[in-house]
């Protein structure tokens, strides 16, 4: 089985690497006729690399200690769900997975592309080159198929901490999200190669980056909330450097899918939707090199590897030629159009894809201080949270003021008139909801503007559905709305979008704001009174698993009149490792979390306790996940009919839009 | 003033603004980032200041209170070695023979009174050297 799976994972690295040749070679007419042989032999390397993964899967849910990678992460009592989640918890597997990830995905695209177009073509050439890249690191340096040294009875087991329900997500999402970053950045390179850059690549790469966006985000969240609930410390992001590593592309992602907006809506910022197109997988690379290399220290795992280099010199490739073709290719990204106002969508787009590229500038200059700082200065600096949070909070609210105007905006001219008035009765609720929380004793200045923000926000969304209703609705308004938000679904989605980014808002200055913590040793039947709370620690049970020895503090807590909740804040000893772990209660409201820890026994069931209020945390949730809705609603693809009918208006509306232009032009 | 103008002062005042905002936090949260050997032989430099001091924490040092809000371990660079004693939250995953990052400061006995470990875990990518040919 194990060498079947080595001549799967050989054949796919000779087979992609004669793909991307193929299908590259195939964009001179002379070698035409290659396209197909390519896409042929890229389908069969993709059914063997499946192969591949089918068998190690296989492995390790059958515990093959015979594969050194089985006997590394799984063990005996080991449940089977985490068994297979092993298959992305190692750096082999991992990168085996990312790899299939990205070799499906990329057929998907030709699938839905159109085959027989020569910028599809020449983009699956690259894609294919970056699956031979992967493809090589497996085969040279992490072979998901090398026998294990001697026999073994047991493996050395999954770390106890990767051992949540989260964890069986968040890789793969993450996986997910940086294979689908390589495909609009193949079609950038592809457009710039070919010149063909009219707004067929971006009808290509849209649903794409969105795609991605949305599943990147997915995955941070999910990280996020595994870290919230498993690491026992009360947050959820603490700017390690893998954080940030994935936060990089979903920032310059964000920018890229409005800069491909105006491109498509004005004809500018052209030279920015390429570069970020290319910059933002590049930075998939460089996540993948902080978390593979070891020179930095995190909450992740690490090791000393060579393989994180190969990734910075792909993402150095990846920036260098495509920095170059974009220089060669200026002549042609001049925009078509100048701005005309300073109040206008486009020129929203623009600052705020300023203010993202700032923000992505600083937690990159973040992220590295320790090896710069090594380099300039002779020793190594490393600096804190207070470095991201002081710019942070200036550039979010930035943000959330243009996501909460851009409604009652428009492409190419200053708001109308109808906007301006639907703009200064929105404003008023906006000023009126923070005076009223000042009234009642909220006086933290950032606090306040982000609720006047976000009421801003909610008002100018509904003002704009119903000034669009009311255009194109003469008699039924209700109507008129469901038909706009049919009509208009990405659009709107868009705007769900931004209504999440202000639920994110909340829940963010929530709980940077207003988390209170209490340390407490208490006794069997000992009551304490915090935050408004009876917290009543009852009793320390005890009791033994297959695979660990569990110690469970139980509390009744309640508030004012309510019903008391029992929490049961644990800490669990795996047997095979020998190693503690902290499992966490948490009490959630839309107000507040409720979150214990339990530290240590303390002897004849005295505990030492740590109590943590986390306000508005469920605003966070809520947010991340109306934001992956949103993103998934947004591309969900149109019936084929009225794509087409679509499809046939906007090329007749661009075409009388361009006609001023071509007039001048002439 | 032309629109692209006005961006461009915008722009301006927010790149300007930003670079302000990231410097007054960087100065108010940086510490040094040290190996152990570096710490040891530039001891006198470092007293009182905050530092991060990465390296391994040795076989048969480490000392766990009862209630886990105290250790003590011998931290070891390549050629010298450091004792370390923190108080404060720590990582369930802290063991000997592990690599570590220690965050607080140097007293002037050379003693490193952390406030916060991080654990460098190698279980997550790759396995420790030899773990696996002895069977563990």
């Amino acid at each position: 089985m194990r060498i079947f799976g080595e001549l799967c994972l050989l054949a796919s690295f000779v087979g992609f690497g004669y793909a991307a040749f193929a299908c590259l070679i195939a964009r001179h007419d002379r070698w035409k006729h290659m396209a197909g042989i390519g896409v042929n032999t890229a389908i069969a390397s993709t059914q063997a690399l499946t192969m591949t993964l089918a068998v190690l899967a296989w492995a390790l849910v059958n515990k093959d200690f015979g594969f050194e990678y089985v006997a590394q992460y799984t063990s005996r009592l080991l449940p089977w769900h985490y068994c297979l989640s092993a298959l992305w918890v190692g750096q082999a597997g991992s990168l085996l997975l990312w790899t299939w990830l990205l070799a499906t995905l990329s057929l998907i695209f030709l699938l839905t592309a159109r085959t027989d177009s020569r910028l599809a073509t020449t983009s699956f050439g690259f894609l294919s080159a970056i699956v031979c890249f992967l493809t090589t690191i497996m085969v040279f340096a992490a072979d998901p198929m090398k026998s294990s040294l001697s026999l073994q009875s047991e493996g050395l087991g999954l770390s106890p901490l990767l051992q949540h329900p989260s964890m069986l997500i968040h890789p793969p999402v993450v996986f997910l999200a940086y294979a689908a970053w390589a495909i609009p950045s193949a079609l950038a390179a592809a457009a710039l190669c070919s010149g063909e850059l009219d707004t067929r690549w971006i009808q290509l790469a849209r649903p794409w980056a969105v795609f991605a966006w949305t599943v990147l985000g997915a995955g941070l969240l999910l990280g996020a909330h595994w870290a919230y609930q498993e690491l026992g410390w009360g947050g959820y992001w603490g700017w390690d450097p893998v954080e940030n590593g994935s936060l990089l592309p979903w920032l310059t992602g964000t920018a890229l899918i409005h800069s491909l907006m105006a491109w498509r809506h004005r004809g500018c910022l052209k030279k920015s939707a390429l570069s970020l197109a290319i910059g933002t997988f590049g930075l998939c690379n460089f996540a993948t090199f902080l978390t593979r290399s070891g020179i930095f220290s995190s909450v992740h795992a690490f090791s000393q590897s060579p393989i994180g280099w190969m990734f910075l010199g792909l993402m150095a490739v990846l920036l260098i030629g495509g920095g170059t073709l974009v220089f060669l290719r200026r002549g042609d990204l001049s925009p078509q159009r100048q701005l005309s106002s300073a109040f206008s969508r486009e020129s929203l787009v623009l600052f705020s894809a300023c203010l993202l590229f700032l923000l992505t500038c600083v937690v990159l200059v973040g992220t590295l201080y320790v090896p710069l700082s090594g380099l300039f200065v002779g020793h190594m600096v490393q600096i804190g949270p207070a470095f991201y949070n002081n710019v942070l909070m200036p550039i979010g609210i930035l943000l959330l003021a243009s996501t909460a105007v851009v409604p009652l905006t428009r492409w190419g001219s200053a708001p109308s008139k109808g906007q301006r008035k639907s703009l200064l009765i929105c404003g008023l609720p906006a000023l009126a909801v923070p005076f009223l929380a000042a009234c009642c004793g909220w006086r933290h200045p950032v606090a306040l503007a982000v609720m006047s923000l976000s009421v801003l926000a909610v008002c100018t969304t509904f003002a704009g559905l119903a000034l669009d209703a009311w255009r194109h609705s003469t008699t039924r308004h209700l109507f008129g709305v469901f038909l706009m938000l049919r009509q208009r679904r990405r659009l709107y989605c868009g705007y769900a979008i931004h209504l999440a980014l202000a639920c994110l808002a909340i829940g963010i200055t929530g709980s940077s704001l207003g988390t209170r913590r209490h340390d407490a040793d208490l006794n069997e039947g000992d009551v304490v009174e915090w935050s408004g709370r009876r917290i009543e620690y009852s009793r320390l049970a005890q009791r033994e698993d297959e695979d660990k020895l569990i110690a469970e503090a139980e509390l009744r807590v309640s508030r004012g009149g309510d019903m008391p909740v029992i929490l049961k804040p644990a800490r669990h000893l795996y047997l095979l490792q020998n190693q503690w772990t902290t499992e966490v209660a948490i009490h959630s409201t839309w107000t507040a979390d409720f979150y214990v820890i339990l530290h240590a026994g303390l002897g004849e069931g005295r505990v030492a306790l740590t109590f943590i209020e986390n306000p508005l945390m469920h605003w966070i949730w809520l947010g991340g996940w109306l934001a992956a809705g949103s993103g998934l609603v947004a591309i969900w693809p149109a019936r084929i009919k009225r794509r087409r009918q679509g499809g046939q208006l906007r090329n007749a509306r661009q075409s009388i839009a361009l006609a001023p232009v071509r007039r001048r032009a002439a | 003033m032309s629109p692209i103008s006005k961006l461009a002062v915008a722009a301006a005042i927010m790149a300007g603004s930003t670079a302000y905002l990231a410097y007054l936090g960087a100065s108010t949260s940086w510490r040094y980032y040290l190996l152990v050997d570096e710490c040891v032989h530039s001891r006198d430099k470092f007293i009182g200041q905050r530092l991060r001091v990465s390296g391994r924490v040795a076989r048969q040092s480490l000392a766990l209170s009862t209630d886990r809000s105290v250790v003590s371990f011998v931290l070891r660079g390549q050629q010298s070695a450091i004792s370390v004693s923190c108080k404060g939250p720590l990582p369930d995953n802290l063991a000997e023979d592990m690599d570590v990052v220690v965050e607080g400061t140097v007293d002037e006995h050379g003693l490193l009174r952390g406030d916060k470990v991080l654990t460098r875990c190698a279980s997550k990518y790759e396995t420790r050297d030899g773990s696996l040919a002895t069977g563990r």
